[in-house]
């Protein structure tokens, strides 16, 4: 052995059923309390690599592998993954997905139980995790009701309860806002101070650059090119931008977006004559007991509301942005104007025609984070039909056609990439005829190249007349699309400006 | 005295009181039985603060109890009796099991849960298992609710009034998202080091108490009763 803690020897790799190489003679040294960054687009072979160290290649995931894999001293070939437990721990993406109880202290006692400790052993390093990643507040509380910043929050003190000096932390900030991208900066800090040897496979590169001692990029199943962690801090724009990377460096320009406290000052809104009206959105989680009749809101309920918008006119066809903190009332401001919440009483008039209650449904349509849930039906051109009241085949060829679906009309939504299964979601909304169209965080967890499409798409979709109204914690997203900016807190609006934007040559240039 | 009961405690409710819904209740007395072993669940409930479900079940159960006993005899005729008939003896019959099903899968988390079956040297492959479907439940519910409302924007929660669509609509996102979070659910499970070799340990210290054993007594001659009633008298 080289003193290297892991040692990826020339792997090549194929996942089972894939026609296409996913890593393709892969070699790769990391020393012991290095902190490195993957880097690349979706489908580069970041995931694998963390697969291979963490063993779920080739003992999870089935497929064809040569090559050698050595972690710390171990031959992973070799190596059952329970006997890994304790060497490495991962943090994957999803928060939703990864734990195992449904309580949190069940969670972070879990890897230790599995490995058979002592439960006064398990008992102390609870404490001892719970002590330095200040979770006191989280402790007996359902996972189910957590925020997604606080599950990860929970999945990183599990994993590192069972004490492994090697970390891998698969694209963790994908479900996260501004904060609690903050926060988990500040754990991976700690372990790389405690000495841990830490792997980080990442889109968004700012909140890491400070913390990487090596940068590996890589591009198509091998590595492209590698970088130490002073060249990586001082790549520019342009630079990241020609290798489809996210920006390493965002501070000063974002910093104005995500500055709540500035806004909160400035209250500044801007006023429109012509727009869409929404008026009298008043709607809250904690319901009143009643009787008979449910008490409709009003502004006269005051602090119990969970959303209080007495008036706000949306500009027609812009691409909006609605941000703010996690929590503080951007899903449910899409919930209520779609009319999911019965409860929410509010009108909307488009031309002087008013809608309200179930009218509402219809007029707009939201595409939700995760899309799979919106997908009903066994082709891509039947999902289209179902929306629309009389079944027109040529129209539905039509809106396909312009959303770059067409030649997919007769294939399982199920069977498309996020990207498109995203596209099949507008395309019902736009048959079902909606003005409005809500996203959800349309662009969490996705690369440079397909955010910059989901940019595309958005501003396309608000040049044809559709207003567009998109919640997003994606500081770049916003900057390549959105013509206005709504900060909502604790439901209220509290300031709705235009948008900072690129030059119009350099935004052309990157869609 | 707080009333945390030990798991195994609870999973003998569960067996004694899907025992005794299988059998009649022919007498006043055995009737009598019945309640009382439907009201015990129904305590635990509050005693763990499930306020709202225990009074939900204690009305439903107790209304259908009361139309049973008084509008209800052999010569009930029209749709309406035949529907009350079989909607309230259903519930007065099945009730009671749902009611502990319900309080313990409420009330147990799913530590205590494996260390009890361990306990019992129930194999790790069957504890496991049960341990995972006790997990998906609240899951399955997350992803259903989220279907749903994206059933109602699309105008299509009646699935165009045909049944099958609307089993089919609400089906296959459920499927395809349960299984790919079992999928990622599984391999971060194993990561960090479930079904290796080594005996599990638990943080959970079991001590069946007095309050267990009392239970545990009551409900043993509920099952004596109704079993001697039965096929001894």
């Amino acid at each position: 052995m080289t003193g290297s803690i892991i040692d990826i020897r020339n792997v090549t790799h194929k996942y089972k059923g894939s026609g296409q190489d996913t890593l393709d003679n892969v070699s790769l040294e990391i020393k012991e309390g290095e902190t490195v960054l993957l880097c690349g687009a979706s489908g580069s072979g970041k995931t694998s690599v963390i697969r291979l160290i963490n063993g779920l290649i080739p003992h999870y995931y089935q497929g064809d592998l040569t090559g050698e894999v050595y972690v710390d001293g171990k031959d992973i070939s070799q190596t059952e993954l329970y006997e890994l437990a304790g060497v490495v721990g991962t943090v994957f993406q999803n928060p939703r997905s990864q734990f195992f109880s449904i309580d949190t202290d069940g969670e972070i006692v879990f890897g230790p139980e599995n490995i058979g400790l002592d439960p006064k052993e398990i008992t102390a390093r609870k404490d001892g995790i719970i002590e330095q990643m200040d979770l006191k507040d989280l402790m007996g509380r359902s996972l189910f009701e957590l925020s997604g910043g606080e599950k990860q929050r929970i999945a990183c003190a599990s994993v590192a309860a069972l004490l492994p000096k090697i970390m891998l932390l698969d694209e963790p900030s994908s479900n996260l806002d501004w904060e609690s991208i903050g926060t988990l900066r500040d754990i991976i800090s700690e372990w790389k101070k405690q000495g841990k040897t830490i792997i980080i496979s990442e889109h968004r590169l700012w909140y890491v650059k400070d913390l990487v001692d090596r940068v590996i990029y890589m591009e198509d199943g091998h590595i492209g090119c590698e970088w130490s962690g002073d060249e990586f801090r001082s790549l520019d724009d342009n630079d990241t931008r020609s290798l489809k990377l996210r920006p390493v460096n965002i501070q000063g320009r974002y910093e104005e977006t995500f500055d709540f406290s500035a806004k909160e000052k400035e209250n500044h809104r801007e006023e429109f004559t012509d727009g869409i009206v929404l008026k009298d959105f008043y709607f809250s989680y904690d319901k009143k007991p009643y009787l008979l009749f449910k008490k409709k809101y009003s502004e006269a309920d005051g602090e119990d509301l969970s959303l209080c918008i007495p008036e706000l006119v949306l500009p027609k066809g812009k691409v909006i942005s609605v941000i703010g903190c996690n929590g503080t009332g951007k899903t449910t401001f899409l919930r209520c104007i779609c009319g999911l919440e019965k409860d929410c009483t509010g009108t909307i008039s488009i031309d002087g025609k008013e809608y309200r209650g179930r009218r509402r449904i219809g007029l707009s349509y939201l595409v939700m984070q995760d899309v799979n849930h919106q997908l009903f039906t066994d082709s891509v051109a039947s999902e289209v039909l179902l929306s629309m009241k009389d079944k027109d085949d040529a129209r539905c060829c039509e809106i396909l056609d312009s959303l770059g679906l067409l030649k997919y009309k007769d294939t399982h939504p199920m069977a498309l990439s996020g990207g498109q299964k995203q596209r099949v979601a507008i395309a019902s909304a736009i048959a079902a005829g909606a003005e409005i169209l809500l996203f959800d965080e349309p662009t969490s967890g996705l690369d440079y190249s397909h955010m910059e499409k989901v940019g595309e798409l958005l501003h396309d979709l608000a040049s044809s007349g559709k207003t567009v109204l998109v919640s997003t914690h994606d500081p770049e997203l916003i900057e390549c699309c959105c013509d206005y900016e709504l900060y909502i807190k604790n439901g209220r609006v509290i300031s709705f400006t235009g948008s900072l934007k690129k030059p119009e040559s350099i935004r052309r240039n990157a869609i | 005295m707080t009333a945390r009961l030990d798991p195994r405690t609870k999973l003998y409710m569960i067996l004694v009181v899907s025992a005794v819904v299988m059998m009649s209740a022919t007498t006043p007395f055995l009737w009598a039985v019945r309640i009382l072993m439907t009201i015990v669940p129904i305590v635990l409930l509050i005693t763990e603060k499930h306020y709202a479900s225990a009074f939900r079940f204690l009305i439903l159960y107790a209304s259908a109890l009361v139309i049973n006993f008084t509008c209800l005899s052999e010569q009930s005729e029209g749709f309406l009796m035949a529907f009350l008939v079989g909607y309230c003896s259903i519930i007065v019959q099945f009730m009671p099991a749902m009611i502990t099903a319900w309080y313990v899968v409420r009330t147990t988390k799913i530590d205590e849960f494996v260390s009890a079956m361990q306990k019992m040297h129930v194999p790790d492959g069957i504890t496991i298992s049960l341990a995972v479907v006790m997990r998906f439940f609240p899951t399955i519910k997350e992803e259903y609710l989220a279907i749903r409302d994206a059933m109602k924007m699309r105008g299509i929660v009646l699935g165009e009034g045909n049944i099958a669509k609307m089993v089919e609509f609400r089906m296959i996102p459920l499927l395809f998202s349960c299984v790919n979070i079992g999928d990622e659910l599984s391999a971060a499970a194993i990561t960090r080091g479930l079904g290796g070799k080594v005996k599990r340990t638990s943080v959970e210290i079991l001590k069946l108490g007095i309050q267990d054993y009392l239970l545990i007594a009551l409900f043993t001659s509920v099952l004596l009763i109704f079993v001697v009633f039965k096929y001894f008298l």
